[in-house]
């Protein structure tokens, strides 16, 4: 029989700090661990999967090239956002600079055409089509369990306008995946009983 | 109205497990849509995290670039770049210093110390001394040199005395004897 690898099962922290010592090592597993993650967080956001990788080798590349500031008071993964988030703003404002016709608002709220409009087999394909800062908050709560302090780092947000952005996401997403009968019903019934309240 | 408070509320204790109000809870008891979102919110952590794998698994699998890290890691050993490490450069580091030693004189004034007496002052000021203290010596002299006014002035009041009583006698034809041998002064 032979022993697992040690450093799989290391935690993100461990291996952060591992690698800020300099082991090149324990910074391709973590390279591992996070790169589809950070993948399928990014790649709504930019539109392409040839996009989305380059965006991912870059962010590596840059926490490679910055592991000696790494904090480990912090998590792994809010630093990794955080710096994703960032480099994804700038290539966005180069992109708007470069082509000159491009909308924040609209880069931010870019969806996968792959998944489209016509349904999804799944929540997190749902919740993909919510587009925009509400995927990614719920990619960062429920995909990475991220705290709500930890997202508002990662986002440049303030918790309030993280919990907000998490409740409209949810409220969106239970009309994309509740029934829809059963939801309609459910309101007329609420409707019908809330009229003496207003 | 209520609904969005409940729901509100709902999403709350979800995420910062503040427990619903009272007046919430009684609302979800009648409201089959604020249940349902509550059930719905509640469930979404099992249920994200269940398809969690299947959806990573979609996502196609690409290699990294990890010679780039190399490369990038190449360069910066052979240039010395130690990032985040304390390095003293030199025009920032003679700047400081100058600061400092500018704050310093603003502080504190600088003043220069007369120089000491040189060996032909102290031995004239030592042959000086001498002298005054040499004085007790001929202290005799020196009184003698104060006194000598007075004895002058003595001497000229006995001649002018002496010429009167030789003309009150020649004029009154009276005779005038000293008594005694007269007091010193």
């Amino acid at each position: 029989m032979v022993d697992p690898d040690p450093i799989t099962t290391k935690t993100d922290e461990e291996l952060a700090r591992e690698a800020r010592a300099g082991s090149r090592r324990s910074f391709e597993e973590l390279a591992l661990r996070y790169k589809r993650r950070l993948f399928v967080y990014l790649r709504p956001r930019l539109g392409s999967d040839q996009d989305a990788e380059d965006m991912v080798q870059e962010t590596f590349l840059k926490l490679f090239r910055n592991i000696r500031s790494y904090d480990s008071a912090f998590q792994f993964s809010t630093w990794l956002y955080t710096s994703a988030n960032r480099l994804a703003i700038s290539s966005y404002r180069k992109k708007k600079i470069a082509s000159g016709n491009l909308d924040v608002e609209a880069a931010g709220a870019l969806v996968d055409p792959e998944v489209g409009a016509a349904g999804s087999a799944g929540i997190w394909d749902a919740a993909r089509n919510l587009g925009g800062s509400h995927y990614r908050v719920l990619w960062l709560r429920y995909g990475e369990d991220m705290t709500i302090e930890a997202i508002a780092t990662s986002l440049g947000k303030s918790r309030l306008a993280v919990r907000l952005l998490l409740h409209r996401a949810r409220k969106g997403l239970m009309k994309r995946v509740c029934p829809v009968p059963a939801m309609a019903t459910a309101t007329k019934t609420a409707a019908v009983k809330e009229t003496p309240l207003g | 109205m209520l609904c969005k408070l409940t729901r509100w509320l709902i999403s709350r204790e979800v995420d910062r497990g503040i427990k619903t109000p009272r007046f919430a809870l009684r609302h979800g008891e009648r409201c089959g849509a604020c249940r349902a979102y509550a059930r719905f919110a509640a469930s979404l952590p099992s249920r994200f995290a269940g398809e969690r794998p299947a959806f990573l698994a979609s996502v196609p699998d690409f290699p990294l670039n990890e010679a780039r890290w190399a490369e990038d890691g190449g360069v910066r050993e052979k240039r010395g770049i130690l990032p985040r490490r304390l390095v003293l450069h030199p025009f920032p580091a003679a700047a400081a210093a100058i600061l400092v030693v500018a704050g310093v004189l603003v502080l504190f004034q600088v003043v220069l110390r007369e120089a000491g007496p040189s060996t032909e002052d102290e031995a004239a000021a030592l042959a000086a001394l001498k002298t005054v203290t040499a004085a007790p010596d001929e202290f005799q002299g020196m009184v003698g040199k104060v006194e000598s006014p007075l004895a002058k002035e003595r001497q000229i009041l006995e001649q002018s005395v002496a010429s009167a009583v030789e003309y009150l006698q020649a004029r009154l034809n009276i005779k005038i004897e000293r008594k005694d041998t007269p007091k010193s002064l």
